[in-house]
């Protein structure tokens, strides 16, 4: 129940994320928001048969949602103190586990697409907006910065390999155009 | 301090971040608020609910799958969604073998055939290999490779081998062949040319002409035997004649291993001639005559599964994109530069009128 009282304290507490003493099993429930989240992600990639069944399958995923996490957290980071903003990197990153809690309401979402009541795109991209938001509400406390500037570090990230896979997508394209033709 | 001054300010009650966040975590409070903890309860207990829920949804949805596997063509996902049943492994032989590169896995070289061959007959699924052969031959070492290891899977899982005959299935092509059990071609295959062949250029009078010498510093007088900037001398024809003979015995012992023919009856077809399918059907060199759709069945009864079996090729997108990359990196001049450094003399068995 550790991990329950300090997912609590987070919610109802938020400012104590910036306390120089952390809650205690802050790092733990952190790291069990990333294991749950990949879990409901998995969950509901299955459900729609995108990926092939099986724990190695989903320690892909969970290996691949961490290390993005990972990434991100250290871009946002590098961003801030760019910026001349103080924090810390490791909170930042033990804090998106948290924001990750909310990718468990994907096994609902894939359940009511299942059963046509939902269009799974859509379910997907509503939990997904709920995460950025409370990422974006995440930073603003780990950082004395207004929401704006919390919004464009937390959208940065993804803006960039966004832009990146656009990029590459169309590159490959091309590419392969040229090597049929 | 100036992002706490922009539009909009965190709130006051939030403090800046301390410089030291190392500091020992400090036991969490009871909590202040029933109402989260019951919401965070109920929230839990539906998610281990919808987790059961979701588990029955992908069991059903697997199982649908399994029953109707026509709904969606997943055979081409063949890495992700593997059928067990039984099947006959294809292996498209095609054009000149060679060596080929064991690190451009995208090659048709012997390497990769030969792995190839390995791999499907170590499949349980696999009851029987069919090669499809379009081959006018190659390098003497390169067939005997695809040979030695046909004989070794069939001598290591006892799985049928069935060759099957395109356009052209001669010298080399018909050496791999003859390790099958069943060959089957086409009436106007292009086979035979059972022979060896060294064939070496030589450059002595373009030399010349162009004002260029090449001088040789060798140990033995035989060790540039086969250059190309001199005419050969009785001696080494003599040598290079022998080796000729040689393989060429080699050969001959495989047709007659293989067909289970007398070593004299196979020297009377064995001159370098090739045959049409039919021909070579009536000097016992293939088995039937027939299409690619006849070889599968002959190989699926061999295999004991029947006719019309499930064919299974082993067909890499990976291999397959490379090999097409490759294809096209060589207009840039990669071939020719290739092509030349393949000049020297080789030992072949292969047919040239191609």
């Amino acid at each position: 129940m550790d991990n329950f009282n300090t997912l609590e304290a987070v919610i109802d507490r938020p400012e104590m994320l910036a306390d120089s003493r952390l809650p205690a099993n802050f790092g733990q429930t952190g790291l069990l928001g990333y294991v749950l989240g990949t879990l409901g992600f998995f969950t509901f990639l299955r459900m729609l048969s995108a990926v092939p069944p099986g724990v190695m399958s989903f320690m892909m995923v969970l290996f691949f949602v961490l290390a993005a996490n990972f990434l991100f957290a250290a871009i946002m980071h590098l961003f801030m103190e760019l910026t001349g903003v103080k924090g810390s990197a490791s909170r930042l990153f033990l804090a998106f586990g948290y924001s990750d809690f909310l990718l468990t309401l994907l096994v609902p979402a894939g359940f009511f697409a299942k059963l046509d009541y939902l269009n799974a795109f859509f379910g997907f991209c509503l939990c997904f907006a709920a995460v950025l938001y409370a990422r974006v509400m995440l930073v603003r406390r780990l950082y004395p910065v207004s929401s704006n500037k919390a919004a464009l570090s937390v959208g940065l990230p993804y803006a960039a390999f966004m832009g990146l896979a656009f990029f590459g997508f169309i590159y490959s394209i091309a590419w392969l155009v040229w090597l049929v033709i | 301090m100036e992002e706490n001054t922009s539009s909009n300010p965190v709130p006051e009650q939030q403090p800046g971040p301390a410089p030291k966040l190392e500091a020992a975590p400090v036991p969490v409070p009871p909590a202040v608020c029933l109402n989260t903890r019951l919401w965070l309860k109920v929230v839990a207990a539906l998610y281990a609910l919808s987790l059961f829920a979701a588990a029955a949804v992908i069991s059903k949805a697997d199982a649908a799958r399994k029953v109707k596997p026509g709904d969606m063509d997943l055979s081409k996902f063949t890495g992700l969604v593997q059928s067990k049943k039984d099947a006959v492994a294809v292996i498209p032989l095609y054009g000149v073998i060679t060596q080929g590169s064991s690190s451009r896995s995208w090659e048709h070289g012997s390497q990769q055939i030969a792995k190839r061959i390995r791999a499907m007959s170590e499949k349980k699924e696999v009851k029987a290999i069919l090669l499809d052969i379009n081959t006018p031959g190659g390098s003497v070492g390169a067939v005997q490779e695809i040979y030695s290891a046909i004989l070794r899977a069939k001598r290591e899982t006892k799985k049928p081998f069935v060759a099957r005959f395109g356009d052209v299935s001669a010298s080399g092509g018909y050496y791999v062949a003859s390790a099958c059990d069943l060959i089957v071609a086409q009436p106007g295959t292009i086979t035979g040319s059972i022979g060896v062949i060294f064939s070496v250029s030589n450059f002595e009078g373009l030399m010349k002409k162009v004002g260029m010498k090449n001088e040789a510093i060798k140990s033995g007088k035989f060790k540039d035997i086969g250059s190309p900037t001199r005419d050969m001398t009785p001696e080494e024809r003599k040598i290079l004649q022998g080796m000729i003979d040689d393989s060429y015995e080699q050969f001959v012992a495989a047709v007659a291993d293989g067909r289970q023919m007398p070593l004299e009856e196979v020297k009377k077809l064995a001159d370098g001639r090739i045959y049409t399918g039919r021909q070579a059907l009536g000097n016992h060199l293939v088995d039937k005559l027939g299409d690619l759709r006849d070889a599968l069945d002959a190989a699926g009864e061999l295999g004991k599964i029947g006719k019309n079996p499930r064919v299974l090729t082993d067909a890499d997108p990976f291999e397959n994109l490379m090999s097409l990359m490759d294809s096209k990196l060589q207009l840039f001049g990669t071939k020719a530069v290739t092509d030349a450094l393949e000049l020297g003399p080789r030992l072949e068995y292969r047919w040239y009128g191609r």
